[in-house]
């Protein structure tokens, strides 16, 4: 089976923020709680602003399965990562392991109150067999329907991709083509990947310099 | 019949110590948690200069207000997996498992330190019905919150296996409402321990000498103490700090309704976590000098009276002090 | 908080599918067969997997309708499924045309209006500072009686009739003709304060005042210039057809504005220029062009009037004045020019941060001299491309909800009401009779424009004998409208307290019903939104997009074409006004309203539009095109989508639509056309017709003025019309003949109804034949105001003085040293009652807010999130959240407009019916916006006003 997986193509993400109320609009989420989000870095810098919407990766080595006290989350077939909402003691330590921020809490509240955790479920619903409290309690089943996630769906630039890791991978390529960029292909934008990482860790070392220079 | 009831509870909680210990590492191996794979794949395209920032963790503007939302990817979240599952979790374990097997070998080794003379019949009182409440108020407290403490840490490696979910998500409900719920009010024992002991627990000369004679318990040496001994002064001592730092971590955990940050979180957690796990290791001697270890020791604490010659043995100058002041 | 209501009551069919048609089948033939980066497409077929089980939210059966989005003027296709008549879930509309399922936040929470509860829930008014619930039929009495009282007392001018852009057409039309017949032109929308100076400026340039090409031509274009739009946040949908064009032909996007606008973010180039410096900026460009020769020579000759006056102006704007004037230096003008000239065909596009200003008119043209220039129109990539605001803001300007025109444009002349009369089939006598008959200034009101949205506070505060027409303005109607959305709140409040009677007919309270501070005589009429009821709805695009109706109107609501007639029952005017059209209870029939505009709207072609044509393009969505909107296969066969006007002739000709207006390209009768010939034949001995250009297959061969009944005779040409039509246009012409023979015949031989004539750089009815630029009213560059004033005070515009030179000569920039500006939020429309009240949206943006550099938040010590004043020249301030942003430059600081429900600090939440008050409340910018109009349509001036910051305690 398919892996599923989201791509945001930040070249054409304009920060609409279609996707969070077309998740809204799936999964009626309670107020607060917004299973994706839109993130803008240096907003409002000419020539540097750029969004990014984001949500649930749903990792492979997903940090929130490995923290979990009870083990709610499990993975599906289609390498989802969902998690039962009946284990869920909204302990909170998805959220501090989540590289993403995508764990979500209905409160905050005294005593560590926070309500069950509620997360990008890529409309894929969670382990409850009947159909109408699946709806209630995890939002969507749009998978099971053939449906994509209705972020995804609704994206008005189509930026948000979801779906087989492999086929939006050649979307995104072949956009990439088009724009001429020098890196065409998959592997090569892994390559890529590889050179921002290095930038990144050069740029990390520096900053560790600087902190133990003091 | 108390004696052979924790011996045997002693042993299980070994056996499954040690069943966790080697379980723990395979599992911590295997992970090799990548955010920034992950976090590429899903946003090619950028360049790397976002792409820095973006796992740097620099923050941006969101309209979500979800704490933390403005960042897109958290790298501190990465490192308190890292640190909580490679280390907190079977450091704990092992710290507890070997705790628990130290006690376990002395106890073979050496046994239970004797009274050396018969009982007389005679009965001085140690603890006030107030030290009483208070020493059982937090003890009690204190298993309870280690118990559910545990659970939360360790208990999918075991528990879960064996329970239906059904059951299983309740006991770990229970579980996190129990330590949530019951917390400050062991805040509140563990205070009044403080304050109430305070004054008996400067160290002086006497202490000194005991500590240097190994507090007696290994050899046939019997240094003396005054009413709390060195020992006794050092629990204290390990209860103002680690328990004042579980104590404070666990405030802030348990109270996330002021805005404390997803860092701010997390570092509390490891701090509560390791703070947990020394008072929890340093408790199983506690418990095992109180009940097992030294006969005579548990009555103290359960009627509030020893024995004379208990006394004499343990705490000769408190007794010498009691004499005199007794006059008898 | 389930804000939600589920039908989860009923028991489940695990095997029902709630499609109808499986989504396998259903997206396998649709958009992602075309496969591609044109499509970028969501998943290949190998990914969609096998219908497993369906989860309906009830057994209940599903109804899948086919709607429009009412959030703008994109038009996105939405599809709303419906069980026991409540909207369970929206799709994706992958087939439509327009977004192919693509929403922005708004429309992706477009569902939740269906289940709104902040609503106005049954007629209300207000007495003795209470809101009393009244029957529909006691609240039509009242109000009925009361505006029958003014108009006895004061004549039929006392009472505004302001309609709304969120009508679909047929209820502008019908609100149109309801108000004629009512006897005043005091009727009025959105469209005045939206693009009315566009549609005068550049229908007075080429002929019509519309978008030229379409959100999908836009794929063809190399470059394109966004000047005042913030398409990303206003359109977003859009970028979808901006960013493909990126991608495939390399699109180069220049994006002008003073602010670093999310659009810019995607630009290849942004150039920050001052507000109210875009004719400057213009001929800088134009500078350039001129002077590399760059302009498009060939099509100056053949297609353009008047250039050359425009190229001496031009001089008088070297790089040197530009960049003092705009603020841009000469290299990146050159940049932009070379930019702009290197890759064409390009198209520019614009929005309020062109049109709403005091120069308003003189922007838009200036923007389609450029055009012209580079020789854009009429191709294909091409285009001025002007996006409109709200979702049929253009229908509505279409059928004439404006004091200046009745539907078609046809203007005020007498020809023109016996025009309608004819169509309407009701006396030119009876009508006349139904208007004050006294002269004023500029002659009988039935003939003067009347009074404007922008201005019906003047129509309130103002010496009556000031005024052209009998008494001030003593009745307001504000019939889809978000009064928020108008300058000078302050006064607002006090023309609100001073009218005798407020009728407010929304679906929302709106902020007219709380910040009145009247006690007494306010009314409250609940309208449906559009989802609760049909008919069509015109795109920026010209398309035109029929909705189905989703779900009955909620609580006591009522659709506003059955408000029209019950009111029109009331007031005795309902045999006239629904003559040829057939009332069902008191529902009007939206089919029978389209067949009659069909029969009158000749001038812009929303002739050929049959209720059945546009219903088949609604059922055929898949069928059209992604680029050229163009039908392939079914019997729309070469249709384009939603027939965008002009669509000629009657229905049974056949005729495809317009996509691309003034395409010579091709032949008329697929959609072909030259420039309208509008202006006349000759001025000062140059001809105004079209020189060796003309639609492909034009028989004529050039240019040649529009058609008249004489003139087919002239060519020969009569005898093709038939009997019937030769009777029905005798001595009319292409406008005016109700048989659309001459349309006929014209287009039968390969011409345009309405001639082939030039563009039109000089427009010497305007006060500014060429477009000039002239500062702000409210300016902080004094320096510039003597070398470029604005115009002297008019004693009267549209019934009103109008005041500028006398503003102007306030210096106020030592106390008002930043420019204010203001725009949109993608999560917000307009005044924002309906979006503020739909948690979905509104959780995504909770403050109102300023926009401040940190130059001058450091220097005015305010922190990101500090609360500040925004004191306004005019005496009204504001308190919003400080956000401290590169966004702005140092002299500009940005509001966004949807806010409303608090006014100078006073929280009115209190005041909104109970139940029914938004989520987010929030100042409006509008408290501290000034005064200035457009001489030519009195736009508002929203863009470019003075502001001082100051921390809030």
């Amino acid at each position: 089976m398919a892996r599923m997986k989201f791509l945001c193509d930040s070249e054409r993400c304009i920060e609409c923020n279609g996707c969070v109320t077309a998740c809204k609009n799936a999964n009626e989420t309670e107020w607060g709680i917004q299973r994706r989000r839109v993130v803008t870095l240096d907003d409002g810098e000419v020539g540097k602003e750029v969004s990014i919407s984001v949500a649930c990766m749903h990792c492979s080595d997903a940090p929130c399965m490995a923290v979990c006290p009870t083990d709610c989350f499990y993975p599906t077939e289609d390498g989802l990562i969902l998690h039962n909402k009946d284990a869920c003691i909204g302990c909170g330590y998805c959220l501090y392991a989540c590289p993403f921020g995508a764990p979500q809490f209905p409160k905050q509240g005294a005593f560590g109150a926070r309500g069950k955790m509620d997360k990008c479920t890529f409309c894929a619903g969670g382990p409850e067999s009947d159909p109408v409290l699946e709806e209630q309690k995890y939002g969507a089943n749009r998978l099971r329907e053939g449906k994509l996630p209705l972020c995804a769906e609704m994206c008005s630039t189509k930026a948000l991709l979801a779906g087989d890791a492999q086929q939006v991978a050649d979307i995104f390529r072949e956009r990439v083509v088009y724009r001429g960029h020098r890196n065409s292909a998959w592997g090569s934008v892994e390559h890529e990947a590889a050179e921002s990482e290095q930038l990144a860790q050069q740029a990390a070392d520096l900053a560790y310099d600087a902190t133990q220079s003091v | 019949m108390e004696r052979y009831w924790s011996v045997r509870d002693a042993k299980t909680w070994l056996m499954l110590l040690l069943v966790v210990l080697m379980a723990l590492p395979a599992t911590v191996l295997a992970q090799s948690a990548d955010a920034r794979r992950e976090a590429f794949q899903a946003m090619p395209g950028t360049t790397p200069e976002f792409w820095r920032d973006a796992v740097e963790g620099v923050s941006g503007r969101t309209q979500s207000n979800s704490p933390g939302a403005d960042t897109l990817i958290m790298v501190e979240g990465e490192r308190w997996r890292e640190i909580r599952n490679q280390w907190i979790s079977p450091g704990g374990a092992i710290a507890l498992g070997g705790s628990l097997l130290a006690i376990t070998l002395f106890y073979l080794l050496v046994g239970q330190v004797k009274l050396e003379n018969p009982r007389t019949g005679k009965k001085i009182e140690r603890w006030t019905r107030w030290d009483r409440t208070i020493h059982w108020y937090v003890a009690v407290l204190f298993i309870i919150l280690g118990v559910t403490g545990l659970s939360i840490l360790y208990a999918k490696w075991f528990l879960m296996p064996i329970l239906p979910t059904s059951v299983w998500a309740a006991w770990m409900t229970a579980a996190k409402n129990i330590h949530n719920y019951l917390g400050p009010l062991f805040a509140i024992g563990v205070l009044a321990m403080i304050l109430k002991w305070l004054k008996h627990n400067f160290f002086n000369m006497t202490d000194l000498k005991w500590f240097l004679k190994g507090g007696g318990i290994v050899g046939k040496a019997h240094p003396s103490a005054g009413y709390l001994n060195g020992g006794e002064k050092v629990w204290y001592w390990v209860i103002v700090t680690v328990g004042l730092t579980v104590v404070v971590s666990g405030l802030v955990l348990d109270f996330p309704n002021f805005g404390q940050s997803r860092e701010t979180m997390q570092l509390f957690l490891i701090i509560h976590a390791v703070a947990s796990l020394i008072l929890m290791a340093a408790a199983f001697g506690h418990i095992y000098i109180g009940t097992l270890g030294t006969e005579g020791a548990f009555e103290g604490m359960k009627t509030g009276y020893v024995d004379e010659s208990w006394a004499k043995q343990h705490h000769d100058l408190w007794y010498d002090a009691v004499k005199k002041k007794t006059g008898s | 908080m389930r804000l939600n209501k589920k039908v989860s009551d009923t028991s489940l069919d695990m095997n029902q599918n709630r499609l109808g048609v499986s989504r396998r089948g259903f997206l396998k033939g649709t958009t992602l067969a075309a496969g591609g980066i044109a499509a970028t497409g969501l998943l290949g077929k190998g990914m969609i997997r096998p219908v497993e089980a369906a989860t309906p939210k009830s057994s209940a059966p599903v109804e899948v309708k086919r709607t429009i989005c009412t959030h703008c003027s994109v038009g996105c296709g939405v599809y709303a499924h419906v069980q026991n008549g409540v909207w369970t879930y929206q799709e994706a509309a992958f087939d439509n045309p327009i977004n192919r399922g693509a929403h922005c936040a708004k429309g992706a929470a477009l569902r939740y209006h269906g289940h709104s509860t902040r609503r106005l829930k049954y007629p209300m008014k207000l007495e003795g500072g209470k809101w009393k619930r009244l029957s529909w039929e006691q609240a039509i009495n009242e109000v009925g009686d009361k505006i029958e009282q003014i108009r006895a007392e004061s004549g039929p001018d006392s009472v505004f009739w302001l309609g709304s852009a969120k009508f679909n057409n047929e209820q502008a039309y019908l609100f149109r003709k309801m108000v004629s017949l009512w006897g005043t032109n005091n009727v009025e929308h959105q469209a005045r304060i939206c693009h009315s100076t566009t549609v005068a400026g550049v229908a007075n340039t080429w002929g019509y005042g519309a978008m030229t090409n379409s959100y999908n031509d836009m794929q063809n274009s190399k470059s394109m210039l966004f000047i005042g739009s913030n398409a990303a946040e206003a359109h977003p949908v859009s970028l979808q057809h901006v960013m493909i064009a990126k991608e495939r032909n390399n699109c180069k996007i220049v994006v002008a504005d003073p602010r670093f606008t999310r659009t810019a973010a995607k630009a290849t180039q942004y150039v920050r220029i001052r507000p109210g410096s875009d004719v400057a900026y213009v001929w800088g460009l134009l500078w350039h062009i001129f002077a590399n020769g760059w302009e498009d020579k060939q099509y100056l000759a053949q297609r353009v009037y008047g250039m050359d006056e425009i190229r001496e102006e031009v001089l008088q704007f070297p790089p040197d004045v530009v960049e003092n004037i705009t603020g841009v230096d000469e290299q990146t003008m050159y940049q932009t020019a070379k930019l702009l000239s290197d890759h064409r065909p390009g198209c520019v596009v614009w929005c309020m941060g062109g049109t709403q200003h005091t120069t308003g008119n003189n922007n838009t043209r200036a923007y389609c001299i450029l055009e012209l220039a580079l020789g854009n129109i009429g191709k294909s990539g091409g285009g001025a491309n002007i996006f409109r605001g709200h979702d049929n803001v253009q229908g509505a300007t279409d059928f004439g909800v404006l004091s200046d025109s009745l539907p078609g444009y046809y203007g005020l002349a007498e020809g023109s009401w016996r025009h309608w009369a004819g169509v309407w089939g009701v006396d030119y006598e009876w009508i006349q009779n139904r208007f004050d008959q006294t002269e004023y200034r500029g002659g009988k009101p039935m003939h003067t424009n009347g009074i404007t949205v922008s201005r019906w506070i003047d129509g309130v505060l103002e010496d009556k004998e000031k005024m052209a027409q009998n008494d001030n303005i003593r009745a307001m109607f504000y019939w889809g409208h978000a009064v928020n959305s108008q300058t000078r709140g302050p006064e607002m409040r006090e023309a609100m307290k001073k009218l005798d009677m407020m009728v407010i007919v929304d679906p929302y309270p709106t902020v007219a019903a709380v910040m009145n501070d009247r006690t007494d005589g306010v009314y409250l009429l609940p309208a449906c939104t559009q989802f609760e009821t049909y008919g069509s709805v015109t795109a920026s695009n010209r398309s035109i997009q029929w909705r189905s109706k989703v779900i009955d109107p909620h609580f006591e609501s009522k659709p506003d074409h059955e408000i029209m007639y019950l009111l029109s029952k009331k007031v005795g005017i309902a045999d006239q006004v629904f003559k040829n059209i057939q009332v069902n209870g008191d529902e009007p029939l939206i089919e029978d309203i389209v067949r009659e505009y069909n029969r009158g709207m000749w001038t812009i072609g929303y002739t050929g539009q049959s209720p059945e044509r546009l219903k088949y393009h609604q059922e055929n969505w898949h069928a059209f095109d992604f680029t050229s909107l163009r039908a392939v296969g079914t019997d729309a066969h070469g249709d384009f989508y939603g027939l965008p006007w002009p669509c000629w002739g009657t229905p049974e000709m056949g005729h495809p639509g317009t996509h691309v207006l003034y395409d010579t390209s091709l032949p008329v009768k697929d959609g072909g056309l030259g420039f309208r010939a509008n202006f006349g034949v000759e001025r000062n001995g140059e001809t105004l017709l079209a020189e060796g250009s003309a639609p492909v297959g034009n028989e004529i061969g050039d240019g040649h003025p529009e058609f008249t009944a004489n003139m087919l005779k002239q060519l020969g040409w009569w005898d093709d019309l038939t009997e019937a039509e030769k009777a029905a246009a005798d001595g009319k012409d292409w406008k005016t003949d109700l048989s659309g023979g001459i349309q006929r015949v014209a287009i039968k031989h390969g011409c345009a109804p309405f001639g082939n004539g030039k563009a039109r750089t000089i427009v010497w009815t305007f006060p500014d034949a060429i477009p000039k630029h002239r500062e702000p009213l409210y300016t902080t560059r004094r320096d510039l105001v003597e070398s470029y004033p604005t115009w002297d005070d008019f004693e009267s515009l549209y019934r009103m003085p109008t005041l500028y030179k006398s503003i102007q000569e306030r210096d106020t920039s030592a106390e008002f040293p930043i420019i204010l500006t203001s725009g949109r939020l993608v999560e917000y429309e307009g005044g924002g009652d309906e979006t503020r009240s739909n948690p979905w949206l509104a959780e995504l943006q909770q403050h109102m807010f300023v926009e401040i550099n940190p130059f001058n938040a450091n220097t005015l010590r305010i922190a990101d999130g500090d609360d500040v004043w925004v004191y306004g020249p005019e005496g009204g301030r504001v308190r919003v959240k400080a956000l401290v942003t590169n966004r702005v430059g140092r002299d500009v600081a940005f509001m966004p407009f949807h806010f409303g429900g608090e006014f100078q600090g006073e929280d009115l939440r209190s005041r909104y019916p109970e139940g029914s008050d938004p989520y987010v409340l929030g100042e409006a910018v509008n408290t501290v916006t000034t005064y200035g109009y457009d001489p030519v349509t009195i736009m508002q001036e929203t863009k470019c006003t003075v502001c001082r910051i100051e921390k809030a305690a």
